[in-house]
């Protein structure tokens, strides 16, 4: 009942138009800030990413200088980074960057799953108050959490500690180059993106069809996964998605847990470049790269979030 | 002085960038030519101009500058302008905010406000500057940048008369290779790199070892060691190491070996590659660290509680051949203030304001009245960090990081990419 009725509300609203004959352009100027926005801040960065990335170096001062107009761009910057990433210096932290974030992907997915799911079917009352908790890292910058973990995961640090029972063992060097800690920091850091996209979906599951697919004989097993999983696929496209593009990006985490070249990320790679002078115009074309590595997920995530909605109207 | 040199220089800025471009078409190969100057000199030379009509200067090269006849200084004895707002462009965390007060308040009758705007590297500075969006009235470079600066147009020859305080540092700093006749220039700090560790986690003496670069490279302190963010400095401690004192070296096959050494230490001892071993290593997250001078004074600061900063140590060669650099103040061109501009470089010259701004940043102006024993009497450094202290002598002897030619430039910048890229 209650998913139904959201849905019948736009086609009281439908007629109107068609009521009065010429259309008012009042409506179709209500998109201007959205057009505006778009052009601002996504065509015109765009534009300035890639007059960079084909632009020039300055000869005295050797910064990169755009070059604005498309008929006279170079290519020599975007043929150094090609070179280099196949076969070259940047193919190891590309590939590098997909297994960290694959893999920290995943571990988000595994930890949100059951979070998610106990807080939409179980909590209850307290719903509210988890939500809050699961909300609240957000109210501490992401830089004071990634310094708290510098502090405990250090050799003498708390995390060490613990697991060596007071020193009794030798300590774990967690901070010196690990993978497995930016792994975790980046799972840590994004898990609540995942939590969210999934608790919405799987709130959205009507308790009665799995009380259905449980009087239709289906084992526990056999509910989640016929009936919760494929239903919660939306949700968890959402949530990969969430997570896997700003850590596609990210070198935050790993200039914080590690800082050692050994476990450099595409987000290094164009923080050295920016940072290198002159090396404007290369991270213009690591940047474009990201960008078209993130389409492919894109596409996917509109996609099924398409196909669902098709099949839930 | 700076009008008569002024009068005979018979180039204006834009025939100087004229010329060279012509110079630059008459030289069929740059790539060659440096070759050949490598080749001569057992690749010590820096060729002293090159395509771009940048003058490289080196200590074997000083050079003049030549000031454009629409950029004069300003005339001596002028009156500070009043009710300004004196624009700094630094580094964050690089001048102490008591000088900045005590200027203010000698200048009070002025109602003069200091304002500091800050940079994260030369590249930001140096695109923000040309833009001329902000016009900021002292710039706070290293030696390097002066050429860029000058043939850009960005900087205003000083009008000496306001700066009496230049006879507080050391002489050299009036005639530096860099800056003849320092026309635009006053020195800022003195630093050298060299090595940085604690003497609790780390037994052995490192500045005993036959060659203390090599500890950055042992296995044995794997994990827990921080190299320079910064292309110039690993790249010439790695030259260092090798023995080879020219830290702007231009040969490729050098650079290549330079480069498979890096390698090597990114894969075996896997440092950090930061710039905060100021407190990476008083609190504890490192043990062994490449380090500038300045930033082991300053790290005593960053001791925890109930530590004892004795532990912290700093080696330099003792023969003062190491690397070895100043940063610079100028007034920009484009600076609203320039009388205020002059009148705080002769402050920060001061030696009062110089040595707080010393005890705030750790780096160390050069002025006459600092030694190391001084400064250990005062307690000022603990034993073990006198070697931090930077000696005249040293500044002779050490080597330097100097500007560098583009094509060359370029190996630099890709090595540093692919240590970067972690291979």
């Amino acid at each position: 009942m209650s998913v139904v009725a959201p849905e019948s509300a736009p086609e009281t609203v439908a007629p109107r138009p068609t009521a009065r004959r010429r259309v008012s352009p009042i409506w179709p100027a209500l998109s201007i800030p959205a057009i505006v926005w778009q052009l601002l801040f996504f065509l015109l960065p765009i534009y300035v990413v890639l007059s960079l990335a084909f632009g020039d170096l300055d000869p005295i001062f050797r910064t990169s200088i755009p070059i604005w107009n498309p008929l006279e761009w170079k290519f020599g910057q975007v043929q150094f980074v090609i070179d280099n990433v196949f076969g070259g210096f940047y193919m190891d932290p590309l590939i590098r960057t997909f297994v960290f974030v694959g893999i920290a992907t995943m571990l988000c997915l595994v930890i949100a799953f059951p979070v998610a799911y106990y807080t939409a079917r179980y909590a209850g009352k307290r719903r509210g108050i988890l939500l809050f908790l699961l909300l609240a890292p957000f109210w501490i910058s992401y830089m004071m959490r990634m310094l708290a973990w510098v502090n405990l995961l250090q050799n003498d640090g708390l995390v060490n500690s613990i697991i060596t029972l007071g020193g009794l063992l030798g300590p774990v060097d967690w901070l010196s180059g690990r993978p497995f800690t930016v792994i975790g920091g980046l799972t840590y850091g994004y898990v609540p993106y995942m939590i969210l996209p999934l608790y919405a979906s799987l709130d959205r599951i009507a308790p009665n069809l799995l009380e259905a697919a449980r009087d239709l004989g289906a084992s526990k097993f056999d509910v989640f996964r016929r009936v919760i999983l494929p239903m919660s696929i939306p949700g968890i496209a959402a949530g990969s998605l969430l997570v896997t593009l700003p850590m596609l990006g990210d070198y935050f985490t790993n200039d914080m847990l590690s800082g050692s070249p050994q476990t450099s990320m595409l987000g290094n790679l164009i923080n050295t470049s920016i940072s290198t002078p002159g090396g404007a115009g290369k991270a213009a074309v690591l940047i474009l790269l990201l960008l078209l590595l993130l389409v492919g997920p894109m596409i996917w995530y509109v996609r099924t979030t398409s196909k669902s909605e098709g099949l839930r109207t | 002085m700076s009008e008569r040199s002024q009068a005979s220089n018979p180039f204006s800025r834009r025939d100087f960038l004229a010329r060279s471009a012509m110079t630059a078409a008459a030289i069929p190969s740059l790539g060659a030519l440096l070759a050949a100057c490598a080749r001569d000199s057992g690749g010590s030379a820096t060729p002293s101009a090159s395509a771009t009509g940048l003058q490289l200067a080196s200590p074997e090269n000083p050079v003049k500058w030549p000031i454009a006849a629409d950029n004069a200084p300003i005339a001596a004895g002028l009156k500070p302008e009043q009710g300004a707002t004196l624009r700094l462009y630094n580094y964050p965390d690089y001048i102490d905010p008591a000088a900045l007060k005590s200027f203010e308040k000698k200048y009070e009758s002025s109602y003069v406000k200091v304002e500091v705007s800050t940079f994260n590297d030369t590249n930001e500075s140096l695109a923000k500057i040309r833009g001329g969006s902000v016009p900021f009235d002292v710039y706070f470079p290293s030696y390097d940048q002066l050429g860029k600066l000058v043939a850009g147009g960005l900087v205003q020859p000083l009008s000496q008369s306001y700066i009496s305080n230049i006879d507080n540092v050391w002489d050299e700093f009036k005639n530096p290779f860099y800056d003849q006749g320092w026309q635009f220039t006053v020195p800022y700090v003195v630093y050298t790199t060299g090595i940085g560790w604690r003497t609790d986690k780390i037994k052995e003496d490192i500045g005993a070892l036959a060659n203390p670069y090599d500890a950055l490279w042992d296995t044995k302190y794997t994990g827990r060691t921080l190299v320079l963010d910064d292309y110039r400095e690993v790249q010439a401690m790695t030259l260092l190491r090798s023995g080879n004192f020219n830290l702007n070296e231009s040969d490729p096959a050098v650079m290549a070996k330079v480069l498979e050494e890096l390698l090597k230490m990114s894969q075996t001892v896997r440092p950090k590659v930061a710039i905060t071993n100021y407190s990476d290593l008083p609190e504890g997250r490192v043990d062994l660290v490449q380090a500038w001078s300045g930033d082991m004074v300053l790290a005593q600061s960053y001791m925890p509680e109930g530590e004892d900063p004795s532990v912290l140590r700093y080696w330099f060669p003792k023969d003062g051949k190491g690397a070895i650099d100043n940063d610079t103040m100028v007034i920009l061109r484009g600076a609203k203030n320039p009388v205020l501009a002059h009148l705080f470089l002769n402050h920060m010259l001061d030696y009062d304001t110089a040595f707080a701004n010393f005890a705030f940043t750790g780096y160390q102006p050069p002025q006459k009245k600092i030694t190391p024993e001084s400064l250990v009497a005062e307690k000022f450094l603990p034993p073990g960090l006198a070697a931090a202290t930077v000696l005249p002598s040293s500044f002779t002897k050490g080597s330097r990081k100097l500007e560098l030619a583009p094509d060359v430039e370029a190996i630099w910048q890709a090595n540093w990419q692919q240590f970067k890229a972690g291979g």
